[in-house]
């Protein structure tokens, strides 16, 4: 009996340790799915922010906007942004094609001036809208523009080091990003600059699932030089409303879609 | 009684050493806890209203104090724009950004690898060479290569540093697109991309005459750090980075801070050399009086004692040496050894007499002992009084050389006698006296004395006479005398950083930075009528006309609000906004809600190919209901489109949606919305007040004062120009470019209404360099800041553009009413100074005052008192004259100079006039006092006035201006001192001498 049962045990030891090494995924994997389930979720979608910038000093600047994105081929994305609040940037609005094999491109619109403008490609790790996000937390960072390590893998967390490829075009020398297991969200990112010390920390404070799409629905982003605090609440989220692609067009930047009135 | 110290130090000498030694021991043992300051700030005491105000506006507007570097090329033909310069600059900039604290503490630079630029690691030392400056920084615990907080972070705020790499700059680029990056977003490859900078750095109003010299010869670079104190090390920092660069590119640092912390340190310099100096010089001139070493030992231990007491009290007592106190020192020296050598003078001429030390000792004491007394407690009371200024350091000063003085006079008391009876042999001084006696008839003091005796005795009117014209003409350079102080000024004209402070200020408009803050006085204030009155203006405006039924439904809206809020007492602007809001969006759905949804769908056709059938048959075609909706409006379109009928595609959508836009723009909800940002618009969102700031700007350049002013105003017209900008068509004519250029050139203005002021703010706010804006506004848009800049720190020209500021202010009220406040360390040193003079004023009259009383209490008559007063009258007025006449700035340590002036020179009086009233006692003529008095007392005053003013020359080598003012100030203090009591003093007794030699006293005490 006993060789029978030995048999049995090899077997399961086998399964486990296949299965274990088919699960264990390696950090480029990670991140890949990482980039995917915070950026790609469905192929379109739409969601409200309030954003509140709160200076160390204490005061805060909130700003809502209604954001539209559309997946476009081979992993270009299309944004449109449109400012509701405060009343002096009502109507605002900015259009963005994300594309990954060259920059992107950006258009402004200012009601007030009856003004549209271009924005020539830039540095990406800009401020967006004076907040402590910035355009490539907004749009994504390509996974292709670091090396990644894994660290360690406990409770549910893959903690990831990412070292930019090209340490003169960014402000970091490198960030470990803790990605959650189960929805490959990322939780948290600590970004480290050139004397290596903590500067800046990006976290999800709040994840809902959202037809089927786990989704963070508070983000904060935290500038630990100034001080400076940004908090991210999303609302009105949701996936697939077949958007319709002209709405990402200079025109619809005019007159808004009905999509974000 | 008066003799008790003294006794006891005759009978016990060793005892009294002994104490002495220990008591300047346990003062010495307060040395090595030493902290200096070398701030200026903290000439106002730390809870001053304008230097909180200073910190608040510091901490608000996220401002730093600056290391400011300059770089300047003269000689290539593109001054500093060129290839090699730009990429030095560069490289700096990136240098400075990348500093931290190596393993071992010291300073390293590590590069990240980037295209084009070195990479790697710099490790640095920044200790100085010479052996000399290494022990001078070990003494004073000065650690050069301190550029690190205690985390270890470095105290330069990268992210807020102000270079050309590293300071936003919005451009038009290609295709009539915005560019936002750096202004020297890479180091230049070509020429042709270095002028590009220039041009970019040019066109920029925040940078010509900040960032970049309107010669463009010339580059500043604005460090900001932590702390002040660090700013030393930085600029050598700056300088050792910058070692290795050619000649051509003058690298120049300057700013307050640095001027105020080298200071600081060549102060410390100066305290360790000028001290010890003129401790030598004394002691040669004491050895030159009394030829003999082993004598003058004893006023030399007092000197140093004195010194050494008063520091150690300072220090013990948790005081930071200031650049006050560091003169506590070589103000002592001199005063302290006053009293002895009149004791030592006294012995030597009485020795013979008794051919006893005791016995000489307690004769000399015994009638020294009243006027040592009095001019120790004059000299006290005179610097003592400096406690009254309202300048903590100054304070400090004046209470610690009180204590010296009082130690020198207690020291004076005892340890000479006791040093005399231990140290010096009877035989010596036997020896010594007679010597002594034959060497004061050799010497050419004694018939210049004597002639002195004559003429004041003999021409007493016309001695007189002249004083009074003297007075007058002094009277006279008082009334010149300006006030004035410049940090910067402290240093010698050939000093680094005076040089480096011409030549920038030659170049930029200015390096001297003062904070104009403005914010409105009652920031809650509601307005409630006057905005419904504003909002009730525009709507009939704009819609009374066209639809006087919305205007009325509109108005009965708002009506019924004020009703409502007067009920409730609220003031939400929001929410009545909001309640308007609803209403209006009612009234747009019956005007035009056929309208808006029209253009909607038109808005998502596709207009490829689309022809105006296609258009309307597919607005034709949609859901029954929702076409049924817009069917008028339709028709109404395609009529209008009728005309056009080449129209398709694009072009066609366009002109459809433009007919559409002809309705809809009458929109009340958006007219609702366009009034709630005007109304709500915080002060520094509202054009008015923008334009308000943009006209005081103007006006401050026109009035020459000030070099330039920079505000939020400034950045918003740049970014309305650039957003705005259109660029003209290549084939466009010469004429057309000229449209073009006059068009965009008028966007170069503050926009017209809240809400686009407040979309051109908001990019601002996304720049590259996240923030940068609330330097000069804050966050709500409720208080702005204006950068001034000045060619000059001196606070006369700082005063004469506060003067200024509010004259505009006066005549030209600010649409809300405003509360204007200063700040900027060149603003400080105004207060400072202000505060200064009344301070020093007042504390001269006090002891004035309580030095008179105790002149007629020691001299026991109303008029001996006031005559004991005449010497030190006549000094400061003709010094303060002096220093008025040849234009010389009433500063610091000229203020300073008053109280030592009143201290030291009733010194001479004192001992003058209680000889003379001795001397025309015991011989019963002043003619044949007045004879007396010029030999051995007028000698005694001699020797000290002289030991005095050389005892100070060591100053007047420092390459510290204060330090030389204070030196040959002094010198001429003494010089007219000495004049006035041998020269008026006698006249005066002479003159009076019936009033004042009526009575034959009959006190013994005198």
């Amino acid at each position: 009996m006993n060789y029978k049962h030995l048999k049995k045990m090899i077997i399961v030891a086998v399964l486990l340790l296949l299965s274990t090494t088919a699960y264990a995924l390696t950090a480029d994997e990670v991140i890949t799915r990482a980039n995917q389930a915070s950026y790609y979720a469905g192929k379109d979608g739409r969601a409200t922010i309030k954003m509140t910038i709160k200076a160390k000093n204490g005061n805060e600047r909130v700003r809502e906007f209604t954001l539209l994105r559309l997946n476009a081929k081979n992993g270009d994305q299309k944004f449109y942004t449109y400012f509701k609040a405060p009343a002096d940037v009502y109507k605002m609005a900015y259009l963005v094609w994300k594309n990954i094999d060259r920059d992107d491109d950006r258009w402004l619109w200012l009601p007030a001036l009856n003004l549209k403008k271009r924005i020539a490609p830039g540095d990406k790790r800009t401020s967006f809208v004076g907040s402590d996000f910035l355009y490539e937390d907004v749009s994504g960072r390509s996974p292709e523009e670091d090396v990644h390590a894994m660290l360690s893998e406990e409770v549910g967390l893959y903690q990831i080091e990412n070292i930019p490829k090209d340490p003169g075009s960014v402000e970091f020398s490198r960030y470990v990003v803790a990605v959650d297991a189960a929805t490959f969200l990322p939780m948290r990112a600590d970004y480290y600059d050139h004397s290596g010390q903590l500067y800046r920390q990006v976290e999800a404070l709040q994840v809902e699932t959202i037809q089927g799409f786990p989704t963070v629905t508070v983000a904060q982003a935290h500038d630990l030089v100034t001080g400076s605090v940004t908090r991210n609440e999303f609302s009105n989220i949701q996936y697939n409303i077949d958007l319709n692609p002209r709405i990402f067009t200079e025109r619809f930047l005019r007159r808004p879609p009905r999509e974000v009135k | 009684m008066k003799l008790a110290l003294t006794e006891f130090s005759l009978k016990r000498p060793l005892w009294v050493i002994l104490a002495v030694l220990i008591a300047v021991v346990l003062f010495a043992l307060q040395f090595p806890q030493v902290k200096f300051d070398n701030d200026p700030e903290n000439m106002l005491s730390a809870d001053e209203p304008v230097r909180i105000f200073h910190h608040e506006v510091k901490e608000k507007y996220a401002l730093y104090d600056f290391v400011i570097v300059g770089i300047v090329n003269e000689q290539h033909p593109s001054g500093v724009f060129n290839v090699a310069t730009l990429n030095r600059i560069d490289t700096l900039t990136r240098q400075l950004l990348f500093l931290q604290r190596g393993e071992t503490g010291k300073p390293e630079i590590v590069l990240p690898p980037q295209a084009g630029q070195p990479s790697g690691r710099l490790k640095l030392d920044l200790t100085p060479d010479s052996i000399w400056q290494k022990l001078l920084g070990h003494v004073f615990n000065h650690n050069p290569n301190q550029l690190f907080d205690d985390d270890g972070r470095s105290v330069i705020i990268g992210h807020e540093l102000i270079a050309p790499s590293v300071v936003d700059n919005i451009k038009q680029a290609e295709f009539g697109s915005l560019k936002l990056e750096y202004l020297m977003e890479h180091p230049p490859q070509t020429e042709a991309q270095a002028q590009q900078i220039a041009a970019d750095a040019m066109g920029n109003p925040l940078y010509h005459g900040t960032l970049v010299s309107e010669d463009q010869r010339a580059i500043c670079l604005y460090i900001p750090i932590t702390a002040k104190p660090y700013s030393y090390n930085v600029a050598n920092l700056v300088r050792t980075l910058t070692a290795d660069w050619p000649e051509e590119d003058r690298v120049l640092i300057t700013g307050l801070p640095v001027a105020e912390d080298t200071f600081g340190v060549e102060m410390l310099i100066q305290m360790a050399t000028s001290a010890p100096m003129a401790g030598v010089v004394i002691f040669l001139l004491l050895l030159m009086f009394f030829r003999n070493v082993s004598l003058i030992v004893a006023p030399m231990m007092v000197a140093v004692f004195s010194v050494v007491s008063a520091m150690g009290l300072l220090i013990g007592l948790g005081y930071d040496v200031h650049i006050m106190s560091s003169m506590i020192a070589i103000f002592l020296m001199p005063i302290a050894v006053a009293d002895a050598v009149h004791i030592l003078s006294e012995f030597f001429d009485s020795y013979h007499r008794f051919g006893n030390k005791a016995e000489t000792i307690r004769c000399v004491i015994g009638h020294l002992f009243q006027p040592m007394l009095y001019t120790s407690l004059t000299t006290i009371a005179g610097f003592a009084s400096l406690a009254f200024t309202p300048i903590p350091p100054v304070q400090v000063f004046g209470l610690h050389v009180a204590f010296g003085v009082a130690v020198a006079w207690l020291l004076s008391m005892t340890l000479i006698p006791a040093y005399i009876m231990l140290m010096v042999s009877e035989q010596k001084i036997t020896q010594l006296s007679g010597r002594h006696e034959d060497h004061h008839l050799a010497t050419p003091m004694s018939p210049l004395l004597a002639l002195m005796g004559r003429i004041s005795f003999r021409y007493s009117n016309i001695v007189v006479f002249i004083t009074l014209v003297l007075l007058v003409v002094a009277g006279y350079g008082i009334s010149r005398i300006s006030v004035n102080d410049n940090p910067v000024k402290w240093f010698t004209p050939s000093h680094d950083i005076r040089v480096a402070d011409a030549v920038l200020n030659e170049h930029f408009a200015g390096t001297y930075t003062a904070y104009l803050t403005f914010a409105e006085v009652s920031p809650d204030a509601c307005n409630r009528e006057e905005q419904r009155q504003l909002v009730r203006q525009r709507l009939r405006q704009r819609f009374g006309g066209q639809f006087p039924d919305g205007v009325a439904r509109l108005e009965a809206k708002i009506e019924q609000l004020k009703v409502q809020q007067q009920h409730v007492g609220g003031c939400d602007v929001h929410q009545c906004f909001h309640s308007l809001y609803i209403e209006a969006q009612q009234i747009d759905t019956q005007i035009m809600a056929g309208w808006n949804l029209l253009a909607d769908e038109i808005n998502y056709l596709d207009p490829d190919g689309l022809t105006r059938e296609r258009l309307q048959h597919e607005l034709a075609g949609l859901e029954a209901e929702v076409a049924a909706e817009f069917q008028i409006e339709l028709q109404i379109l395609l009529e209008a489109l009728a005309e056009g009928e080449d129209l398709n595609g694009e072009a066609l959508m366009d002109q459809a949606l433009l007919v559409c836009d002809s309705y809809t723009h009458n929109s009340f909800a958006g007219f609702v919305l366009e009034m709630e940002a005007e109304v709500s618009a915080p002060p520094f969102k509202q054009p008015r007040m923008l334009r308000y700031v943009e006209g005081l700007q103007d006006y401050l350049r026109q009035g020459g004062l000030v070099g330039k002013s920079s505000s939020a105003v400034d950045a918003l017209k740049k970014a309305t120009y650039e957003l705005s900008y259109v660029a003209p068509p290549a084939e466009a004519s010469r004429e057309e470019q000229l449209e073009f250029a006059q068009r965009n050139q008028k966007q170069f203005a503050v926009p017209d209404t809240a809400a686009a002021v407040g979309q051109v703010f908001v990019q601002l706010e996304g720049m590259k360099k996240k923030d940068s804006l609330f330097h000069l506004v804050t966050r709500d848009y409720r208080e702005v800041n204006l950068w001034i800049q000045l060619k000059s720190g001196d606070n006369r020209d700082m005063e004469a553009v506060v003067a200024q500021v509010d004259d505009y202010l006066h005549s030209h009220p600010a649409p809300i009413e405003l509360k204007t406040r200063w700040a900027g360390l060149t603003y400080l040193n105004v207060v400072w100074q202000e505060k200064m003079v009344n301070g020093m004023l007042s504390s001269l009259l006090g002891s004035f005052v309580v030095v008179l009383v105790m002149m007629m209490l020691l001299f026991r008559s109303v008029l001996w008192g006031v005559l004991a007063m005449v010497p030190l009258t006549v000094t400061i007025t003709l010094i303060y004259g002096i220093i008025g006449l040849v234009g010389k700035d009433y500063d610091m340590p000229v203020a300073v100079l008053s109280s030592l002036t009143l201290g030291l020179s009733v010194d001479f009086s004192i001992h003058f006039l209680q000889r003379a009233r001795e001397l025309e006692r015991q011989l019963g003529s002043w003619a044949e006092a007045c004879r007396k008095m010029f030999q051995e007392p007028a000698r005694a005053i001699t020797r000290n006035a002289i030991t005095i003013s050389v005892g100070f020359t060591p100053l007047l080598l420092a390459p510290l201006v204060p330090y030389k003012t204070v030196g040959f100030f002094l010198a001429t203090i003494m010089a007219v001192s000495w004049l006035a009591s041998l020269m008026v003093l006698p006249s005066l007794l002479t003159l009076m001498r019936r009033f004042v030699f009526r009575r034959p006293a009959p006190e013994d005490e005198i």
